[in-house]
């Protein structure tokens, strides 16, 4: 984030439609991401960020830090299906990695030593 | 959708940070309850709010549906983040609270922590859904009474009767304004997905 608290993103400065930036696209193809995937962006998006257009920059300097989808939508006042669209194409230009939820128990649910801890950083709070 | 193709991408790149983990809860019940105000007061990232498409066919009777050629609108939707460690971060999602929006919830739900059912004991029949909803899942979650002035007289044994929340269900009394009876709160519903997942 920078100074002003906005991930370098200047608020309300759109004139681009949303969904131009996805080439109208509002799903991407495959499984969609679940709104809390993380990203970070990879050495190669660092050494491409001037390449990249606007949006798209913005997505890899948020991800300097483990981000997900859904504060890369809010971020850029985007839906969440814009942005799943946007991580996605980086994710496939190999510009972030996705670092997905793991259920392992029987109902889809985070397996219990990953919630002993998240218990044991609660508590710690 | 029965295939898997890989997602995410490429391999992780060296030096990449390996492990990370995201997690979510859900903050559900009606309107008004204090759902935002319990996200905002645990958020380490100022309050945010996604927007969530919502298709026709997903609406329902809506007022979309009285609209010509409106296809899709959106529904706002309020998250926050924990940072736990250095592998696992936690999202703390604000479910939209009427019965229209509840395909979102099949998506939150999904690979949940857990859910938190926030209860104002003026309006407790707001919660039945919300309750139901994560039975019939099979979600853990806990219930949290807000305490709004005037409402402390209710006692909790009546709130557990009158709701038909199962005795194993942690049942808490707190204040959505206040970050640490929100954090208990936290730490109720985690200690019971975990009592839970251990079964």
């Amino acid at each position: 984030m920078t100074d002003n608290g906005h991930y370098g993103w200047d608020q309300g400065g759109r004139v681009v439609p949303a969904y131009a930036l996805t080439q109208g696209r509002t799903r991407t193809v495959g499984p969609d991401l679940p709104l809390e995937a993380l990203v970070t962006a990879t050495e190669l998006a660092v050494q491409n960020l001037p390449t990249l257009q606007v949006e798209r920059r913005a997505i890899v300097r948020m991800s300097m830090q483990p981000t997900s989808v859904v504060e890369i939508g809010a971020a850029l006042h985007v839906p969440a299906g814009v942005a799943r669209v946007l991580v996605s194409d980086l994710a496939n230009a190999g510009f972030l990695t996705v670092h997905l939820p793991q259920p392992t128990d029987a109902v889809g649910g985070p397996g219990q030593e990953i919630l002993g801890r998240l218990l044991d950083g609660l508590r710690a709070r | 959708m029965d295939s898997a193709p890989a997602r995410g991408g490429p391999q992780p790149e060296p030096g990449a940070p390996l492990g990370l983990l995201p997690l979510k809860v859900m903050v559900a019940g009606g309107f008004g309850v204090g759902k935002t105000t319990f996200v905002n007061s645990l958020s380490e990232i100022p309050p945010l709010r996604t927007e969530q498409e919502m298709t026709s066919l997903s609406v329902g009777i809506d007022d979309a549906v009285a609209i010509p050629d409106k296809t899709t609108t959106t529904v706002a939707m309020d998250f926050g983040r924990i940072t736990v460690d250095d592998q696992l971060i936690l999202y703390l999602f604000g479910a939209p609270g009427q019965n229209r929006f509840w395909f979102m919830w099949d998506e939150l739900a999904r690979g949940a922590v857990g859910a938190i059912v926030l209860v104002d004991v003026r309006r407790v029949a707001e919660s039945f859904a919300a309750i139901d909803y994560f039975e019939d899942r099979q979600l853990p979650f806990a219930v949290a009474i807000n305490e709004f002035p005037g409402t402390t007289e209710f006692p909790v044994s009546s709130v557990r009767e009158a709701l038909a929340i199962p005795p194993e269900c942690p049942l808490v009394q707190m204040d959505a304004r206040d970050p640490r009876s929100s954090l208990d709160t936290l730490v109720a519903l985690v200690e019971h997905a975990l009592t839970r997942s251990a079964r």
